[in-house]
């Protein structure tokens, strides 16, 4: 192993996420087109707290965002032709507002839109066919606050949902009755932080079962009992900032276990060590660094998973903390 | 099926995400340039077929085509990509519009069994792609009344239990599978003829006794208990008992298993019994005695200590606050040793712990 692999090799992650675009004749490309918009927000993000926003040209994401809006739900599609999801509407509206561009969107229109998809239990559905997850109400209440249109949603119904998801661990699960997970908690953690409620979290335990997934490895898993993944420094990092217990696990294991994961020829950041990189894994390995405080890195908002300064703009920043960034 | 087969192949090189579906577990292998052109001169002619499959039906979707084609259409796209979400919208918005209005009860109930029997193979290439469950779930709440003069629920209830037992061969198969849990709740909810829930304590009986690491099982049982004492259908006192035997065992089996002292912890709860904690605080003990080394020991008798001190303090004897106090300063000393990784948070709660002692015991 060379000593690069201790690093974090900026360019080369970089240049990885500005190839992604161009695997068009690989059958893979077109058969994730599905998560092609969350990609592009997820592929800017990484870029933006690498400090190289610029690698994409942001008039080409903003003119491919806009072929992506589904006029007859009034929302965005993960592809043009494809369905209005809240997931790729989220992403849109993050990408949007990261580019400065919010002037393109309709809010009245994906506003009703999104609050459409709110159920009498509290719980959003992902789409018209109504699969309901936390993960669609954190996507809402973001996407809400971004459009500066909270004040529309009903939040004592929003909050009384995320109430009857939390266990007894101190963690939050995907519906009512369901098993803590890292993802579900940082989701609904991240909503109630948004909505200024985060007096419904039990802070002790919820900090301990967090500081509880870190392995000997150093990286974080998701759930107790079950394995490593670089994808979970962000959901469980994102959520101890949140709580203000960023220091109650070794970061400087996990920054060692997330810089192992990279590839250090053709970069991206996979979920283990040896493992296929993606870029779902690189904005997460990436934004752990940051709250680690990796030297070099811009801040990234734990809460919005979003380049810090977009957010403190905006007025929506929240009292998370992050490790001081270090100097190299 | 030919293309379903080649599409598993596919996949298998892009498993999913706990979160999100991505790549997840495939290894790296460094490929040659020209090993990378041979492939993709090979997946060419399937590349080129799935973008006009995937032309052919956005276009018909786009106006509103609710044929039986189309329906077909949907159906080979779906298994070359059971992920493409906008398609199964349209698959379900073709039987909505196009063939329920004239099909009579009996062929809507065989339609979709035969979409619940589509996405049983699926769903063993893809267990945790969410739009697979979702498609089910639609299925299921959509059969109509009737299957049997004497019995109009017939086919509800033949769709609803072979659901379980599709769910629970996903279980044996991935014992944690998160969708599959989640999707177990569901069924077992909204099934029209329920099942007592000792079934589904028992259910958790046996996942715990074959693996005592099993937290999803752990878990349930939590859902499940506190549901039949809060109906009153199992005594709470009583149960709690063999509860604590249960954990007991499993704690000796593996004192290293996080499972277990989390279920602990749920039995304690609060902390209102006395004699409970103090019961418990001696059985760890013991085994401390036995496990020096045990993280997980420590960390429990601190908290059980504290819980003591907490809401009990006026019943404690005279100087037993104070020794109890040195006794969570002491361990958590050792906590700091054993498990460095963690070393802040015990140093947190040492403060807290002398912060919270007051000042005559110092
Ligand atoms: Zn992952």
């Amino acid at each position: 192993m060379s000593s690069d692999e201790h690093k974090l090799l900026t360019s080369l992650h970089v240049q990885y996420i500005q190839n992604l675009g161009a695997s068009k004749a690989d059958l893979t490309y077109h058969l994730t087109a599905h998560l092609r918009m969350n990609a592009i927000y997820w592929g800017l993000v990484a870029l933006c707290v690498m400090n190289h926003k610029d690698a994409l040209d942001k008039d080409e994401m903003i003119e491919y965002i806009m072929t992506c809006w589904d006029e007859e739900a009034g929302g965005f599609g993960a592809h043009p032709g494809h369905d209005a999801h809240i997931h790729s509407t989220l992403s849109a509206i993050q990408v949007l507002t990261i580019h400065d561009a919010l002037d393109r969107v309709d809010i009245p229109r994906v506003t009703d839109y999104i609050l459409s998809l709110q159920q009498p239990s509290g719980v959003f559905a992902g789409d018209s066919f109504g699969e309901v997850d936390t993960r669609f109400l954190y996507i809402a209440v973001n996407a809400l606050s971004l459009l500066g249109q909270l004040d529309r949603l009903d939040k004592d119904k929003t909050v009384t949902y995320i109430r009857q998801c939390k266990n007894f661990d101190g963690g939050f699960g995907n519906v009512a009755g369901a098993e803590s997970h890292a993802g579900q908690v940082f989701v609904c953690t991240a909503a109630l932080a948004i909505l200024d409620r985060l007096d419904v979290v039990d802070i002790p335990t919820l900090g301990w079962w967090l500081a509880e997934r870190q392995l000997p490895s150093g990286g974080l898993n998701g759930r107790p009992e079950k394995l490593e993944d670089v994808c979970y420094s962000f959901w469980v990092l994102s959520s101890m900032s949140i709580l203000n217990k960023l220091t109650w696990i070794d970061s400087e294991k996990l920054t060692k276990f997330i810089l192992s994961a990279q590839d250090p020829e053709g970069g991206g950041i996979a979920d283990r060590p040896g493992d296929m990189v993606d870029v779902f894994h690189t904005i997460f390995g990436v934004a752990g660094l940051s709250l680690t405080g990796y030297p070099g890195l811009d801040d990234i908002d734990p809460v919005y998973c979003m380049p810090a300064s977009v957010i403190e703009k905006k007025g929506l920043r929240k009292g998370w903390k992050a490790l001081p960034r270090r100097t190299a | 099926m030919p293309v379903a087969q080649s599409r598993a192949h596919l996949l298998s090189q892009q498993p999913q995400c706990p979160k999100i579906d991505y790549m997840h577990g495939v290894k790296r292998s460094r490929e040659s340039r020209e090993a990378r052109e041979a492939k993709k001169q090979r997946e060419k002619s399937r590349l080129t077929a799935y973008l006009a499959l995937s032309d052919d039906v956005l276009a018909r979707k786009a106006n509103r085509e609710w044929s039986k084609d189309a329906f077909d259409l949907t159906s080979r796209l779906l298994s070359m990509n059971p992920e493409f979400y906008t398609v199964w919208n349209y698959r379900r918005n073709i039987l909505i519009n196009g063939i329920f209005p004239s099909s009579s009860p009996i062929e809507i109930n065989d339609i979709l069994s035969d979409d619940l029997s589509m996405t049983t193979t699926a769903l063993k290439a893809h267990p945790k792609v969410y739009w697979l469950w979702n498609h089910r779930r639609w299925c299921l709440e959509n059969v109509p009344d009737g299957g049997d003069d004497a019995d109009p629920l017939a086919w509800k209830k033949r769709n609803w239990e072979r659901e379980l037992y599709v769910v629970e061969r996903m279980l044996d198969v991935d014992s944690r599978n998160f969708h599959a849990w989640n999707y177990r709740r569901y069924v077992l909810s909204s099934m029209p003829v329920k099942r007592p829930e000792a079934t589904e304590l028992a259910y958790t009986t046996k996942k715990i006794e074959s693996n005592f690491s099993n937290f999803s099982a752990w878990h349930q049982r939590t859902k499940v208990l506190t549901s039949l004492w809060d109906s009153g259908k199992v005594d709470r006192t009583s149960s709690l008992r063999q509860e604590f035997d249960l954990v007991q065992n499993a704690m000796y089996t593996d004192p290293n298993d996080q499972s277990v002292w989390l279920y602990h912890r749920w039995l304690i709860g609060s902390g209102e019994d006395k004699q409970r904690i103090e019961h418990e605080i001696q059985v760890i003990q013991e085994l401390l005695d036995e496990q020096p080394d045990s993280k997980w020991c420590m960390e429990s008798l601190v908290h059980y200590k504290q819980l003591l001190l907490r809401n009990h303090s006026s019943s404690l004897a005279s100087g037993q606050a104070d020794s109890l106090t040195q006794q969570c300063l002491y361990l958590l000393t050792q906590l700091e040793e054993i498990d460095p990784a963690r070393r802040q948070r015990y140093q947190d709660l040492a403060a807290d712990v002398n912060i919270s002692t007051p000042a005559q015991t110092v």
